[in-house]
């Protein structure tokens, strides 16, 4: 608990992540390779980040880094306020390109997997996991396994899992990416519901630039290999957002200087 | 017209085989050297029926302890061949290769170290029944989505629990397709080898019996076996269903419908 009173006290005190100059060479046959070179960056809490950038550029690899699921060279992240050299679900919670659900368990055992993994009681999953359900709009299928459920709905499941043990900071590697045009633009729009009422602190992948504009409240563009940060767009469009806005000028304009800075990074 | 169900041609192939059997002897086109009647069949079976039970009593320890051995072997060499790399690279073709080979080629030397008694048969037949436990087991872990593991991890998942709470249920469908496949082997195995040298058994029996050209006991045998490999073919079915329910839903479902449409979905009862 007191490690709680911890994250929640800097949270309060400083940014929900903090990206100091970090650099990282993967190990090749002729040298190494460099991925990322010089990256900083600055999350506050609560804030909808979204980077984007072209194929290869290493924005999977930044975000396992802060996942601590993958190491850096150089430089530092801190989530919270402090370091995270393992993966710490307490502070960070992961949701991946593919739904990543274990086949063999129904809904609600896979939003309740962090849990078991930690030995919580039965009873005491099921009552945290049930309003998981409920909030990604998924009530009554918590008996049903993965197979029997839509691309859209093993996301949402996704999402519950990422969100059942209340960390701070969810990330998410192009959590739409294998998601058809609807459905995609649906599940952005339940993802600003759930954002908005859970108040967390999302980092999140994409390459499309639409998704980038209609979620984020800042954009950072990468470039291609070595990925560097080329720009930092805040996006002032009002919230809630709506499909409408799409169409207007000022989505127009952002979409298109993302669009430039990518294109020119080539 | 309504095209039947699989199910009742099904049956209705198998009645029609059974009236042949008992009819196409009977009519003297094929002697009954060849092929006896169902009925003369059940008949010795049924006058020697405790000769034939004892036989069936030691085919079955046999097959059973054979079966234990290629599966508990088969699942500890894959799961280490399998999960292990530099041990994948160096084995894995030296023991597909291994599997190319006629097993059975050996099986006089198994006499010669473990006799003729039940022993030689529950090593050949365990043998012959490791390869697939082991090659299915191994490729079941080497399968093993990464994915899935990069999310345990994400969820704080320790070595152990990623082993335990991952690779063991992600590899279960593979692995039991070998099994399934390892005891049917290992029943071929222990018959084929009670066949060429032994004692005891079927396939003794059935070797025995076709010497001295008693066409309706070396049926009565084949009958014996037809049902033994029958039964656990039913009963590794019955048993894949349950420990691997998602896998078989699934197949079920796949063969069933297309995906549910939407309006099913919604309908679906809520939680209670």
């Amino acid at each position: 608990m007191q490690y709680l009173a911890d994250v929640k006290a800097a949270t309060a005190a400083g940014p929900a992540i903090e990206i100091d100059r970090v650099s990282h060479v993967y190990a090749g046959a002729e040298g190494g390779v460099p991925a990322l070179e010089d990256i900083s960056m600055s999350v506050g809490s609560g804030r909808f980040i979204v980077i984007v950038g072209p194929s290869g550029c290493g924005k999977t690899s930044l975000l396992m880094m802060m996942a601590g699921l993958r190491e850096h060279s150089e430089g530092r992240i801190n989530v919270h306020g402090a370091p995270i050299p393992k993966p710490d679900p307490d502070r960070v919670g992961v949701i991946f390109q593919e739904a990543s659900l274990f086949p063999w368990l129904t809904t609600f055992d896979n939003i309740e997997f962090p849990l078991s993994l930690r030995g919580v009681s039965r009873d005491e999953r099921r009552r945290r996991s049930r309003p998981m359900l409920s909030l990604v709009g998924l009530d009554g299928f918590g008996d049903r396994y993965p197979h029997e459920l839509s691309g859209g709905m093993k996301q949402r499941v996704s999402i519950a899992r990422g969100l059942v043990q209340d960390p701070p900071v969810l990330l998410m590697d192009e959590p739409f990416a294998a998601l058809d045009e609807q459905t995609r633009m649906t599940m952005g729009h339940e993802l600003l519901r759930i954002w908005s009422t859970t108040r967390k602190t999302v980092v999140f992948i994409t390459h499309s630039l639409t998704e980038a504009v209609y979620l984020a409240d800042e954009v950072y563009v990468m470039s291609s290999r070595p990925g560097r940060i080329i720009d930092h767009i805040q996006i002032d469009l009002p919230r809630p957002r709506t499909y409408e806005m799409m169409a207007t000028d000022t989505f127009g304009r952002l979409r298109d200087r993302i669009w430039q800075q990518i294109r020119a990074s080539h | 017209m309504q095209r039947p169900q699989p199910k009742t041609v099904r049956r209705g192939l198998l009645i029609a085989l059974l009236v042949l059997w008992e009819a196409v002897p009977l009519t003297g086109l094929l002697p009954e050297l060849f092929l006896p009647p169902l009925s003369k069949t059940l008949g010795v079976l049924w006058a020697d029926l405790d000769k034939y039970y004892a036989a069936l009593l030691v085919t079955l320890y046999e097959v059973v302890l054979a079966t234990a051995i290629a599966c508990g072997f088969g699942i500890v060499a894959g799961a280490t061949i399998g999960g292990i790399a530099a041990l994948r690279v160096l084995l894995l073709p030296v023991f597909s290769s291994l599997y190319a080979i006629p097993i059975v080629i050996l099986y006089p030397i198994f006499t010669a170290w473990f006799g003729i008694g039940s022993q030689s048969k529950i090593m050949f037949a365990g043998i012959y029944g490791f390869f697939p436990v082991m090659l299915s087991t191994a490729a079941g872990i080497r399968t093993i989505d990464p994915q899935f593991l990069l999310a345990a991890r994400s969820m704080g998942a320790t070595t152990t629990q990623q082993i335990t709470r991952v690779i063991i249920p992600a590899s279960l469908p593979t692995v039991f397709s070998g099994l399934r496949l390892g005891g049917a082997l290992a029943i071929i195995g222990v018959v084929v080898a009670e066949m060429l040298t032994a004692s005891a058994g079927i396939g003794y029996l059935v070797t025995l019996n076709r010497t001295i050209l008693d066409s309706p006991r070396v049926f009565a045998g084949i009958l014996c076996i037809l049902v033994l490999s029958i039964a656990y073919d039913i009963l590794s079915r019955l048993l894949e269903r349950r420990v691997v329910v998602w896998q078989s839903v699934g197949r079920r479902q796949q063969t069933a419908t297309v995906p549910r449409p939407a309006t099913q979905a919604v309908a679906a009862p809520s939680a209670a």
